[in-house]
């Protein structure tokens, strides 16, 4: 039978008392034993304190520190404290041409992106979701398309087609017609702006899309019932209900430009137009070690200050938290006669976004002479010909064993760390989501997010002076895969322990302490039922990482060595070495790679191209 | 067999001001049917998981069958894959990968049984619990009152000796809650196991348990056969806690209409230390009984049908009282009616809450003039 132990709180006090702190921190130890969650995060936290910690802190140590050779310079001892490097940045006769220039160049172009792909997205956003836009589903993804392509790709058919003498090598399909192009549409600012815009407007209608989607239609309803215009609906309902979408998108395709290194490094350098991330390549291969931590820690400040102002937003944005209510959005209202127009808009945006730029690296590696449409200049020599009487690079590219090399190492190091990233993010969500420690879940959760701030060619940088020598017990890694796969993985964290952290908390802890009882241990837990139930999330976790490494460049032009060649760095060398036809050749093939790697995945998930690209 | 033995049992959450759990000491015993009844958030879950494992104590120590497997003083802790015990999870927490012969295949597999017994026991319980035409399901394609059958049965194939549920009706609809508790009731007397039921519904609890232990704010409050709990209740808490429509309470002092209800009552019971008196809706009546009490002129507010009873708003100055019957009112709203209640379903509560237990009735003075015994309703 039940019965109540008649204990008084007297008694209770008592017990308390009687249970010495040794005994509850071996109760402790008993109840965490049992559960390898710390154990698993301890170990997480030590990865990363190596993998990401220790580059970041030494970026910004060695701001302030001598480096090697300039002791001279600096008047001070190699390894001692010094202004130097940060007078020599904002402060002295050269700082105009080593900071603020670039300052100026780079938010130029930040804004002159942000201001044209809201405008365009903004617009494609409402046409697609709230007008009767004809071709509304297949716009859906056409014009996401632009956002799954590499910006160099786009940077890279701009120069095809606009480049100039100002430049050697083969010149410009324009310039071969007859027309010269001005400088400042072939280079610099302005194609800058347009293909980062184009880039980015997709992700606009993305963000934009997904809000209004979630949007409640009862709270427009209510407003019309009560006699509300339909202007008035959309400026003081819709609008303000969806600023913090706008505003938190801003900051993001913000933060993302001023990390952005490809587009300037294939239209800015050339003409000497210099952004932060390229003259932070500058001094890298310059071997200006103090003065490239000075600008990675610059573009890192103004990345923290970015996200800092955008989670501000976001916590503010939670008054507004019934967006995302029940009443799916449905109301479509008809063009009328800005049909064609609208239509002629959509049509114009997927042409200059994906299929012009695609179709002019296609065609300009089965020419010979750029720009010069006759049939006897189309040849597919660059691709599968033999003999072709160059200095290098005598056979089509798909007979050139190096690429077949650099596809292979791509393959095999980007693969190894996105198969690596993918299980520790889904790790570190079991961690954050599972651990009673909160401290513990934190830091994870913000140090897998930190590769988010320092810009890619920054953090391989860190990597590369971190591990090219032998440290302890770890051996030199330069020149070695090993060194780009922890800088991928690194790289990658932001997105995979996010994924992994949403993943978990989707999944709930039920399913594995349903197991637990059940009598299932830990590893079995984990490769039977958590594994399993997530392996959707872990898929695309893995190929996700995959396919925004295959695009990604920056790691790479610093860290890879052609033996380690991949096939981003290799297509790079190839322009470098005016092999155009070859060169658009690769950049074609990783474009179309990203391309439909990006379609997998949704296949895969089933959740939308908006879902699996907002994360 | 195993009882389960909660001593002295405390459990805070970390950034948490008030404990979840405090000082809580309950023994189960062997084939008894359990409930944990409270509100949400007295701590019957916490209870609940702490018992299973899942969260383990800040003081205090839990036994099962002697074993002690989680104990501060001890330094003990036994992990939930060794209690070796079922939980049925108010989300039932099916595999979503696993077919429903997998789910159950689950706990077999890890007990290392002979594929033809594992097998065999699956069928069993799958037949017991009629889902065998769904073995190769998976839990998506099961409706709600399905797929809680499948978790029984994931829980009931390792035949564990102490089972766990956790508001595992709560999700179904009315009609199969009382479907699945008849079955759960079938399933205690078939099994013999010890069954520990977590929930918020008095009724369900009512049904089902042959003990319920009444919580709120990680407190004890009353333990008892559901008929003692009912008709006893230890403290005001459960008195208001259990019954629908729920008790009528009315705090005896300080207005005139409770002083003049007080002065009445007060004919038959001793009021001396009470502070309040509920009285069950079902106790009120229009017609003088054996030993019953006045309770006066009462007007009547509103009568709102359930289906088979009524329930009758009644009011005496500004007190609102109900009336629960099963026979049709033959008064209306406005008019006023003489009310009386037994004595016996009359709850006096003293000024800490709890119930005064003697309940010799006093004589018939109605002759008492009112208001004479109104010194000795004011708390002391």
């Amino acid at each position: 039978m039940a019965m109540i132990g008649k204990t008084t709180n007297a008694a209770n006090e008592k017990g308390r008392a009687h249970t010495p702190v040794l005994r509850k921190m071996r109760h402790q130890l008993a109840v965490a034993s049992s559960d390898p969650v710390i154990a698993i995060g301890l170990v997480l936290a030590a990865v990363f304190a190596l993998l990401i910690l220790a580059p970041v802190i030494s970026i910004l140590v060695n701001v302030a520190i001598v480096q090697i050779g300039d002791a001279a310079r600096t008047r001070a001892p190699e390894g001692a404290w010094t202004a130097y490097y940060l007078t020599r940045a904002f402060a002295s006769r050269m700082s105009g041409i080593l900071l603020w220039q670039p300052l100026l160049n780079t938010a130029s172009v930040a804004i002159g992106a942000i201001v044209i792909s809201m405008s365009v997205g903004g617009l494609l956003a409402w046409l697609v979701n709230r007008t009767e836009l004809p071709g509304r589903g297949w716009f859906s993804t056409a014009l996401i398309i632009p956002f799954m392509l590499p910006t160099w790709t786009l940077a890279l058919a701009w120069t095809t087609i606009f480049k100039n003498r100002t430049v050697g090598g083969q010149p410009g399909w324009l310039e071969n017609l007859g027309f010269a192009t001005p400088d400042w549409l072939a280079y610099g600012r302005l194609p800058m702006i347009i293909i980062l815009s184009l880039h980015y407007a997709p992700f606009v209608i993305l963000i934009l899309g997904s809000a209004l989607q979630r949007f409640d239609a009862q709270l427009e309803d209510s407003a019309r019932i009560l006699g509300a215009s339909r202007r008035r609906v959309a400026f003081q309902i819709v609008l303000p209900l969806m600023r913090p979408a706008l505003l938190s998108c801003c900051l993001l395709i913000l933060a993302d430009c001023i990390g952005e290194f490809a587009v300037p490094y294939v239209l800015g350098l050339p003409v000497g137009f210099d952004t932060l991330s390229t003259s932070l390549y500058r001094a890298i291969s310059t071997r200006q070690t103090g003065m490239a931590a000075v600008m990675a820690a610059v573009i890192m400040v103004i990345g923290v200050l970015t996200l800092y102002i955008d989670t501000r937003m976001m916590r503010e944005a939670r008054r507004f938290a019934i967006v995302g209510g029940k009443g799916a959005m449905d109301r479509r209202r008809s063009l009328g006669r800005w049909q064609m127009p609208a239509t002629g808009l959509a049509l114009a945006f997927v042409a200059v976004g994906v299929v012009i730029p695609l179709l002019t690296l296609f065609l300009s590696t089965i020419m010979r002479v750029p720009g010069r449409f006759t049939p006897e200049n189309f040849t597919f020599d660059y691709w599968i010909g033999s003999d072709l009487g160059t200095v290098a690079l005598r056979n089509g590219i798909l007979l050139t064993p190096e690429f077949w090399s650099a596809g292979l190492n791509t393959l095999i190091i980007i693969g190894a760390a996105s198969l690596a990233s993918g299980v520790l993010g889904l790790l570190v969500g079991y961690v954050v989501i599972r651990s009673r420690f909160a401290a513990l879940g934190n830091f994870l959760r913000q140090i897998t997010f930190m590769p988010y701030l320092v810009p890619g060619i920054a953090f391989a940088a860190a990597i590369l002076t971190l591990f090219a020598v032998p440290r302890g017990p770890i051996p030199a890694l330069y020149g070695t895969s090993i060194i780009l796969m922890l800088a991928l993985i690194a790289d990658q964290m932001p997105f995979a322990s996010r994924s992994g952290i949403a993943a978990m908390a989707q999944l709930g802890k039920e399913p594995e302490e349903a197991a637990r009882i059940a009598g299932a241990g830990w590893l079995r837990r984990m490769t039977g039922i958590v594994m399993p139930i997530q392996k959707r999330a872990l898929a695309s976790a893995i190929l996700l990482p995959f396919i925004s490494g295959i695009k990604g460049v920056s790691l790479f032009i610093i860290l890879a060595v052609p033996a380690t060649d991949v096939l981003t760095t290799y297509s790079l060398r190839l322009v470098d070495y005016n092999y155009t036809q070859a060169a658009n050749a690769v950049v074609l093939m990783i474009a179309l790679l990203a391309l439909f790697g990006t379609i997998l995945i949704n296949r895969l998930t089933g959740n939308g191209i908006a879902k699996g690209l907002e994360s | 067999m195993p009882d389960i033995t909660l001593t002295n049992v405390a459990k805070n959450y970390a950034g948490h001001g008030s404990a979840a759990v405090e000082d809580l000491s309950l023994t189960i015993a062997d084939g008894e049917f359990m409930c944990l009844l409270g509100p949400s958030g007295c701590g019957k879950t916490t209870t609940l998981r702490m018992i299973a494992g899942l969260e383990h104590l800040s003081g205090g120590e839990i036994a099962i069958g002697g074993r002690i497997v989680d104990s501060l003083s001890a330094a003990v802790f036994v992990p939930p894959e060794q209690r070796r015990l079922g939980l049925v999870f108010q989300s039932y927490a099916l595999w979503p990968h696993m077919t429903v012969e997998r789910n159950i295949d689950f706990g077999l597999r890890l007990r290392k049984l002979p594929e033809a017994e594992r097998r065999a026991k699956a069928n069993d319980v799958m037949e017991k619990l009629r889902i065998r035409d769904y073995a190769a399901r998976y839990p998506a394609q099961l409706s709600g009152g399905q797929q809680q059958r499948v978790a029984l049965a994931r829980m009931l194939a390792v035949n564990p000796d102490i089972l766990l549920l956790d508001e595992p009706l709560s999700n179904l609809d009315a009609a199969l809650r009382l479907e699945m508790r008849a079955e759960l009731r079938r399933l205690h007397e078939e099994f013999r196991t010890t069954i520990v039921f977590v929930t918020h519904d008095q009724w369900e609890a009512m049904t089902l348990a042959t003990t319920i232990a009444v919580m709120n704010g990680g407190r004890l409050q009353q333990v008892g056969a559901p008929d003692d709990i009912y008709s006893r209740p230890v403290n005001r808490f459960v008195a208001e806690f259990i019954g629908n429509p729920p008790i009528n309470m009315i705090a005896l002092g300080g207005n005139p209409v409770a002083d003049g209800l007080a002065a009445r009552l007060g004919s038959k019971l001793d009021l001396a230390d009470a502070a309040s008196i509920g009285i069950r809706p079902e106790e009120i009546a229009f017609a003088a009984g054996d030993n019953a009490v006045p309770l006066g002129m009462l007007r009547l507010e509103s009568i709102m049908p359930t289906g088979g009873s009524w329930i009758v708003e009644l009011s005496l100055g500004s007190e609102r009282l109900f009336h629960a019957t099963h026979s049709r009112p033959t008064v209306k709203p406005g008019d006023t009616v003489a009310c009386f209640a037994r004595a016996e379903g009359l709850h006096r509560f003293d000024i800490n809450q709890q119930r005064i237990e003697t309940t010799e009735i006093r004589a018939a003075s109605a002759a008492k003039p009112a208001g004479a015994d109104r010194s000795a309703l004011l708390p002391a």
